[in-house]
């Protein structure tokens, strides 16, 4: 009886501790990276950063920024990846709580639904700081918003769509994400700009024929474009509210080439794979979002709120626009 | 006594060895901000700076244990004559401006009070303080004070504790009813889409028809009664499908799997495009439920413990007694054992297995409760990949998937398992991906322990053809462990 035990206790404590003692090195490889302060604790205290969705390449870009430009302040930053659910965004908050980090970062899930999680971090005298997507919930207390303007983003989308289809016009698909307010904000944009150049216009009209949710990810929205081409053969444009759901449907489109006649794409975003897909024609433009800054005034806005100084509740970083000419005379693709 | 509790409830060992695992790794530097601490600090600034002290108290409005920690020191203080300058409870601009104001004074501060994380402030640096006495003779030579700091663990505290297994109540919940379809041989992959489904229909429910913001506590009791309902017809769905059309309980829940998640997110769009007055096409988001104190029941908590392992725990102790003190509960191993047997035996099968699925989705309603209220909303996305979890709770607990035996505790157990697992994971800041593999590697881990003990009570070493045969038999075997709870080994006997 006793012997078995012990085996069964052994055979679970290989399997169990191996794993965790291999990140339990890993966070400790962290803590001298992040300690400027020495004594394994940073000179200013952690921040906890919970991620929408670290499979699109742009919270990447957003956590190594972040990381890098508050390793610099003197802090350490501990980053989750919520994977598109709040609740394990909730749990992220609930463990930043238990784990008494100085400052809570996130790109909330559910504009909504996150909104409880943070009241628990105001009660606990974190402060939050919200970095591209917000919440709307009232009484959440978010010290600071940098986000992106996606509603100015969105009419510049559809600036480009009007420029790419020309006087004939024609019908248009978009590929949305309707859970993220950002892209609800980039859609509203666009269908305003369309709308008021449909106005008093009888032919060469641009019709929005249909919206399809591609999950702001490639492989969803490769799948939603494959459907929406075979009942939609006039397609003419398609506008997808970021990068990896514009390279889905380019894939999309780009296997039924010979039914289908040439579609332009407007994306959103200005990752690196749509700069390269821009560059090779294959998506015609996107106003490009600025990540890396939208980092850095997270950064700077947490250090500013723990100086005491003022800092600005909501910022809007403007988009541009990013063509094929623009992505000739980019560095970064070089 | 202690022999049988291990053999019922092994895996408990498990749970422990993992607790001291974790306590150990987050083992780290702690600082105090209790009043205790408080009062001890107000001393050592007495005894280094005299009774004439005059000393600046800093902390941060929230959490309510600073402005006590405040206040403490603030009497400690002056009980031994010092004089405290101003107490400052708030954020690090009120800290500046309450230093400025201390610099411009012209009266000699000798100490700033505070604690560690309020220390880490801006205006409490070493370069703000010595530029301030550049301006402020005043100022010179000011110290600040912290409580001592000492080494604890992260995870051995009441709040963390209490906060893994808020976590996963709602797993823990669902794994109730899923420990009773798994005795029964069967499966529900449902119970994710179930929770969501559920949780919608209680917000709309709340919102449309009970009067939302002016919702009654009746009204909101009776859509949450609405939704837990409708989980439960999902359940006889299931039980019907499963008896009645002999189609597997795999295939049975894996389509009502995706019937649910569907109808959850149709409901809430439909919610969504109303609410919005046709004007927009309306979005698969989160449906807030505005009727008063609805999210106080996931944020509060009862003698220390959160509402939600409140409700958890006594629905495991009355998961127990049925299943160990009636026939009910005798009648869902028999079938589980054998149910041909069982029915010769005047079991009523049909009956038992149509009562266990519709168990097992409102145990996902009650979960949904669970989930609106700590959401203060309706998501069609909740309980996403919960099937998983669930069964992996009950297997790790020690239910055999061939059926015929398993305990309620044992799921408990179990969900705890993966809890802090999850838990511990989180902390040390390991990604989503990694996590899966620790899961997949655990369900793994869990299945092959249950075959070697398996192997080890007959003793005989088979071969896996005779193993897998031998599983009956097992049944029969480890009835007799049962065969304590008095009838059960009756039921069981005819599986042997």
């Amino acid at each position: 009886m006793t012997r078995r035990l012990a085996l069964v206790l052994m055979l679970t404590l290989g399997l169990f501790v191996l794993p965790a003692c291999d990140k339990g090195e890993g966070g400790g490889g962290d803590d001298k990276k992040g300690a400027d302060g020495g004594g394994g604790e940073p000179a200013k205290g952690t921040i906890g950063y919970s991620a929408m969705q670290m499979k699109n390449p742009f919270f990447k870009v957003i956590a190594d920024t972040l990381t890098e430009s508050a390793e610099k302040a003197g802090y350490k930053v501990v980053v989750s990846d919520a994977n598109d659910q709040v609740s394990e965004q909730a749990n992220h908050i609930d463990n930043f709580i238990q784990q008494k980090v100085t400052a809570i970062v996130l790109n909330p899930v559910d504009r909504n639904a996150i909104g409880p999680a943070i009241k628990k971090a105001n009660e606990a005298g974190i402060p939050v700081f919200t970095c591209d997507l917000q919440c709307v919930d009232p009484e959440a207390k978010v010290v600071a918003h940098v986000g992106t303007d996606n509603l100015g983003g969105g009419k510049l989308a559809g600036e480009a769509m009007i420029e790419a289809l020309g006087e004939a016009g024609g019908d248009v698909i978009v590929v949305h994400h309707a859970q993220a307010n950002s892209c609800v904000l980039r859609v509203q944009g666009f269908t305003e700009v369309i709308e008021a150049h449909n106005e008093g216009r009888d032919a060469g009209k641009t019709n929005i024929v249909a919206t399809i949710d591609g999950k702001a990810t490639r492989q969803p929205a490769y799948d939603a474009m494959s459907a929406a081409l075979s009942s939609h053969p006039n397609l003419r444009g398609v506008f997808a509210i970021n990068d990896p759901s514009a390279l889905g449907a380019w894939k999309a489109i780009d296997e039924q080439k010979d039914k289908v006649g040439p579609i332009v794409i407007v994306g959103f975003d200005g990752q690196y794979d749509g700069k390269v897909a821009i560059k090779e024609g294959k998506i015609y433009a996107d106003p490009i979002q600025f990540p890396r800054k939208m980092a850095r005034m997270t950064v700077q806005n947490i250090v500013d709120h723990f100086d005491g100084k003022e800092v600005t509740a909501v910022e809007l970083i403007p988009t541009k626009l990013y063509k094929k000419e623009d992505a000739e005379k980019d560095p970064e693709l070089h | 006594m202690i022999k049988r509790f291990s053999r019922e409830y092994g895996s408990v060992y498990v749970l422990l060895i993992l607790c001291a695992y974790y306590t150990f790794a987050t083992w780290s530097v702690q600082h105090p901000t209790t009043p205790g601490a408080a009062r001890e600090l107000a001393e050592s600034v007495v005894e280094e700076h005299g009774e004439s002290a005059r000393v600046l108290i800093i902390v941060r409005d929230k959490p309510v244990q600073d402005v006590l920690f405040a206040e403490a020191a603030s009497e400690a203080l002056k009980a031994r004559g010092a004089t405290v300058v101003d107490v400052v409870t708030g954020d690090p601009r009120g800290a500046r401006k309450a230093i400025e104001k201390a610099g411009a004074s012209g009266v000699k501060l000798d100490a700033i009070l505070t604690h560690h994380y309020a220390a880490q402030w801006g205006p409490l640096s070493r370069e703000h303080l010595d530029e301030m006495a550049a301006e402020h003779a005043s100022l010179v030579g000011v110290r600040i004070h912290t409580p001592k700091s000492y080494m604890w663990s992260n995870f051995l505290t009441p709040a963390n504790l209490g906060n893994v297994m808020n976590q996963n109540a709602d797993v823990a919940i669902i794994a109730i009813g899923m420990t009773m379809v798994i005795i029964t041989a069967g499966i529900d992959l449902a119970v994710g889409s179930v929770m969501a489904f559920a949780a919608v229909v209680i917000a709309v429910t709340i919102q449309r028809w009970m009067g939302g913001a002016e919702a009654s506590t009746v009204g909101v009791l009776a859509g949450v009664m609405i939704g837990v309902g409708a989980a439960a017809l999902m359940g006889v769905f299931n039980g019907v499908m499963v008896t009645y059309a002999r189609i597997p309980a795999f295939v049975v829940t894996l389509g009502l799997m995706m019937i649910a998640r569907g109808l959850a997110l149709i409901m809430a769009v439909q919610y969504q495009a109303d609410l919005s007055g046709g004007a927009t096409k309306g979005t698969p988001e989160s449906v807030n439920i505005t009727a008063p104190g609805f999210g106080d029941f996931a944020s509060g908590d009862l003698l220390g413990l959160p509402n939600a392992v409140v409700l958890m725990l006594v629905l495991y102790v009355a998961a127990h007694l049925v299943m160990k003190h009636t026939s009910f509960g005798r009648y869902v191993y028999a079938v589980g054992g054998n149910p041909e047997a069982a029915r010769l035996s005047g079991v009523p099968v049909t009956g038992v297995l149509i009562a266990v699925y519709a168990v097992c989705a409102a145990m996902a309603g009650v979960a949904a409760i669970v989930d609106a209220s700590r959401f203060v909303g309706g998501r069609p996305s909740a309980g996403d990949l919960h099937e998983l979890r669930v069964i992996a709770a009950v297997v790790v607990g020690g239910t055999s998937l061939a059926g015929g035996q398993g305990k309620v505790f044992g799921t408990l157990i179990g969900a705890m398992i993966i809890a802090v697992i999850q838990n511990g994971l989180d902390m040390a800041g390991v990604q989503a991906y990694e996590k899966m593999v620790v899961f997949g590697s655990l369900i793994l881990a869990a299945v092959l322990l249950d075959q070697v003990k398996k192997r080890w009570l007959s003793g005989v070493p088979s071969k896996w053809g005779a193993e897998l045969g031998g599983v009956v038999v097992e049944v029969g075997g480890d009835g007799s462990v049962a065969g304590g709870d008095g009838g059960g080994g009756g039921g069981d006997g005819g599986g042997g």
